[in-house]
């Protein structure tokens, strides 16, 4: 045995724990810079186009809004307020799933929790990660905002540390919350409550929806509907919540009123740490216990329902009524793993869902915008947003599909059907998913506009021209550059062949943006609210083309390239 | 420190359940210092629940466990000082070499860089670790995974070794190199609970054997005892055969 002569004295816990993580970071970026350069300029390329569109929109809305000195001083309080409350409400969310996934259901926890690790130690490094990852924001929002209010007002240079210490006194806030929660998630949810969870989930966001519809229909005149609307987003500015003292804090550094900039500092400094403290002392005092709840779950929830369950399943072959009967189970299969990873439905569905909720929102404002020249800028903007999403999940969601069959592809090899129609049924699930999301967004935009008939259905060709190239691209180059060895999807979308799709899909995604920018232009004398004319119908049609030509094409290459794999 | 009289793995009473399964039945064990115990049970018996408790992953819904006499949802961090627990599933960081984890895994228990030196130079050589020590754990095989986890469990020299299906995924060379380890760790004092599948392993190495069955300690002895319980039976597969089919006759 160990004698304890031999035995130093044991590192700090924490500080460990935090070289460890140090370490991990070194060594991804080192591996990252080495081996895979193009995907790191890419991703650094794509991070500054974002931030940089972030900076042009802020210094566009400051630059609108110093047009009137009374807009000036009435809009841009509230303004800081909605920004950091929204903030305060995602960094919330964000920090909840991440601190729930590393603690709760990720494995590095077992492997500590057997160690001599204190939990307030494993739960501190924790709550720090999360932290690290919910403060991308502060780099991608919080950077382009100061800079754009910066360029807007002739700031004084105590402004930018000001602005900045606000931002890293206020991230804990959020990610204390979030912590808690997931922290009460895991030690008091009842077992197996996926079902009342996901209830809660849909009621919140239904009222979440209504609200915003009353917001909308006021029923107002335009002068009369800004009056009514600033006094129902009156509560954003209550006292007791952290984003209006980020806001009034910012807004007092704004004006060099040094003294309240730094008070509201230091209560936000002073809250941050009281919460940080709360969240950390009570997850760690409980863990051992939250732990054991969330691993162990609920054997009842695998074994009952077996009605609904073959309702559901049968749901999933119905959907892909259109394809063979073998093709038909193979797509299922997919559809099936879909639903039932949350990771993948919930991306989805947010995504969409705050495009639906934006959507439902839009024709108050958008009758004011129709005689400009936005009329016909909104809805290509709109455009943008579905194919840019879209874009994004079947990068991360379809691309490594081929790859993940790699531990079964010998038992799909035996199966008495080419394997390039194993792909047929790959791109068919991935199509019917992202089709029926995308039109549906794009039909109720084409209502809440009131657009023509004609160019709603123009549109909907576009969308589903963009289904194919970007399924077909994703499920073409997934069997073109597989990671056959890998299990975890997101290691598969990050490699080689998935920077390589996302590239590709990004750049088919401008191309038709392009060409639909273009045909906005051409139509902007008329307004979509007219029928098309058959010049624009023609180069609708032709763009259209494009995508589909490129991911038939993909899928072309793939299948061939999946035919001769030996495994 | 650890309590020198008491048994090395006491478990009283402990029960486990997963929803409306009970998983684990109202197991009692002792295991007593220098003992290389196996563990064996059909597919969902409940040997890796009562690993995870002893381990500390788990808690008992009811009924104690002790390791080395310190009660391990009591006193956790002395208790975890005294053993070592290996899973069926090799947990290493992806992004660090095998040599930074187990350097990591040697500052978290306090071990001196000269000794953790002179155990790696030993465990190296055994396990054959040198080719591939300094890459990336994500490019192991599960084999290597296994080398490096069960060479980071024996870096503090623990008193209590927990390891589940330990010869899952190793070559015949590593896998005797394994079961000499163990009973290398016995002679020196220490004790193993193994769980495994591999009847021969456990035929071969264990002082005792104890068999699992719907979260049931079935039976437990020595071989010979085992052999005097199951009646007639010769080898450790048609014991365990016999005793488990008698358990699940009254279901069929």
């Amino acid at each position: 045995m160990n004698p304890p002569a031999e035995r130093a004295a044991a590192a700090p816990g924490l500080r460990l724990l935090i070289g460890l993580k140090l370490s991990v970071l070194r060594n991804l970026l080192r591996q990252a810079v080495d081996e895979a350069p193009l995907k790191v300029a890419v991703s650094v390329g794509f991070v500054a186009l974002i931030w940089l569109g972030l900076y042009t929109l802020f210094v566009e809305i400051f630059y609108s809004l110093q047009t009137s000195l009374l807009e000036r001083a009435v809009v841009m309080p509230v303004m800081f307020n909605i920004f950091f409350l929204a903030l305060l409400i995602l960094l919330t969310l964000s920090n909840a799933v991440i601190a729930y996934g590393s603690l709760f259901s990720g494995r590095e926890p077992g492997f500590l929790l057997a160690t001599p690790v204190p939990p307030i130690h494993l739960v501190t490094v924790k709550y720090l990660e999360s932290l690290f990852f919910a403060s991308w924001a502060l780099i991608l929002l919080g950077l382009p905002l100061m800079l754009a209010v910066a360029n807007s007002e002739e700031e004084p240079a105590s402004f930018y540390p000001l602005f900045l210490a606000f931002f890293l006194f206020f991230v804990p806030i959020p990610g204390a919350l979030g912590m808690l929660l997931a922290y009460v998630a895991a030690r008091f949810a009842p077992r197996g409550s996926r079902g009342v969870l996901l209830a809660v989930g849909v009621l919140v966001l239904a009222a979440a929806a209504l609200w915003s519809l009353q917001l909308v229909h006021i029923g107002e005149t335009t002068p009369r509907y800004a009056k009514v609307f600033f006094e129902r987003m009156e509560f954003v500015e209550a006292a007791l919540l952290p984003s209006t003292w980020v806001a009034r804090g910012i807004e007092r550094a704004l004006h060099s009123d040094h003294s309240r900039a730094l008070g509201y500092l230091t209560v936000t400094l002073a809250n941050a740490v009281f919460a940080s403290w709360l969240a950390v002392t009570l997850s760690a005092r409980g863990f051992s216990r939250a732990y054991d709840r969330a691993t162990t779950g609920s054997s009842r929830t695998r074994n009952a329902e077996p009605a609904n369950r073959s309702n559901a399943e049968g749901l999933c072959e119905r959907i892909f009524f259109y394809l063979p009967a073998r093709l038909r189970f193979l797509a299922a299969k997919d559809l099936r793993t879909f639903l039932r990873d949350p990771l993948q439905w919930s991306q989805l569905a947010i995504l969409f869902g705050l495009m639906a909720l934006y959507l439902l929102n839009l024709p108050r404002f958008y009758t004011d915008l129709l005689e400009t020249s936005w009329g016909t800028l909104v809805p290509f903007l709109n455009l943008c947003a579905v194919t840019l999403i879209l874009a994004t999940f079947t990068s991360r969601f379809v691309f490594p599909l081929v790859s993940l069959e790699g531990h079964q592809l010998w038992l799909i090899g035996l199966l008495p059907l080419p394997r390039r129609r194993i792909l047929i049924a790959k791109f068919a699930y991935a199509f019917t998913i992202t089709a029926i999301v995308s039109v549906t967004v794009i039909v109720l935009a084409a209502v809440s506009l009131h657009m023509h008939p004609g160019w709603a259905l123009l549109n909907v060709v576009v969308i589903l021209g963009v289904c194919v190239g970007l399924c077909g691209l994703a499920v073409g180059l997934g069997a073109r550059l597989p990671m056959f060895g890998q299990l975890n999807p997101g290691r598969i979308a990050n490699g080689f062949g998935g920077t390589i799709n996302l590239i590709a899909s990004v750049t088919l995604v401008v191309g038709v943006l392009t060409g639909m920018a273009v045909v906005a232009a051409h139509a902007r004398g008329t307004g979509p609210t007219r029928p098309p004319d058959p010049t624009s119908v023609a180069a609708v049609l032709a763009i259209a083309a494009l995508p589909l030509a490129v991911g038939l094409g993909a899928l072309r290459l793939g299948g061939r390239h999946f035919e001769q794999l030996e495994v | 420190m650890p309590d020198p009289i008491s048994a090395a793995i006491q478990l009283d009473s402990v029960i486990k359940r997963y929803g409306d399964t009970l998983a684990v039945d109202g197991l009692t064990l002792s295991i007593p210092r220098g003992e290389l115990f196996a563990f064996v049970g059909p597919n969902g018996a409940g040997k890796t629940t009562t690993i995870k408790m002893i381990a500390g992953l788990l808690r008992p819904d009811a009924g104690e466990i002790h390791l080395c006499g310190h009660a391990m949802h009591r006193n956790g961090q002395a208790a975890k000082s005294v053993i070592a627990y290996v899973p069926d599933q090799p947990f290493l960081y992806d992004k660090l070499t095998g040599r930074e984890f187990l350097h990591f895994v040697a500052r978290m228990y306090g071990v001196k860089p000269e000794r953790r030196d002179a155990v790696l130079t030993e465990l190296n050589t055994r396990f054959q670790m040198a080719g591939f020590l300094d890459k990336m754990t994500e490019d192991y095989s599960h084999g290597m995974k296994q080398k490096v986890v069960i060479a980071a469990a024996l870096l503090h020299a623990p008193e209590v070794l927990v390891i589940d299906e330990p010869m899952v995924g190793l070559d015949p060379k590593t896998v005797r190199e394994v079961k000499d380890l163990f009973t290398s760790q016995v002679r020196r004092g220490g004790t193993v609970f193994m769980s495994t599948h591999t009847l021969e392993v456990a035929e071969a190495i264990a002082d005792r054997i104890g068999i699992i069955n719907r979260g049931q300690l079935i039976a437990a002895g020595t071989m010979s005892e085992l052999r005097a319980l199951a009646d007639r039976s010769q080898s450790l597969e048609e014991i365990f055969l016999e005793l488990t089919e008698e358990e699940d006759e009254p279901t069929r």
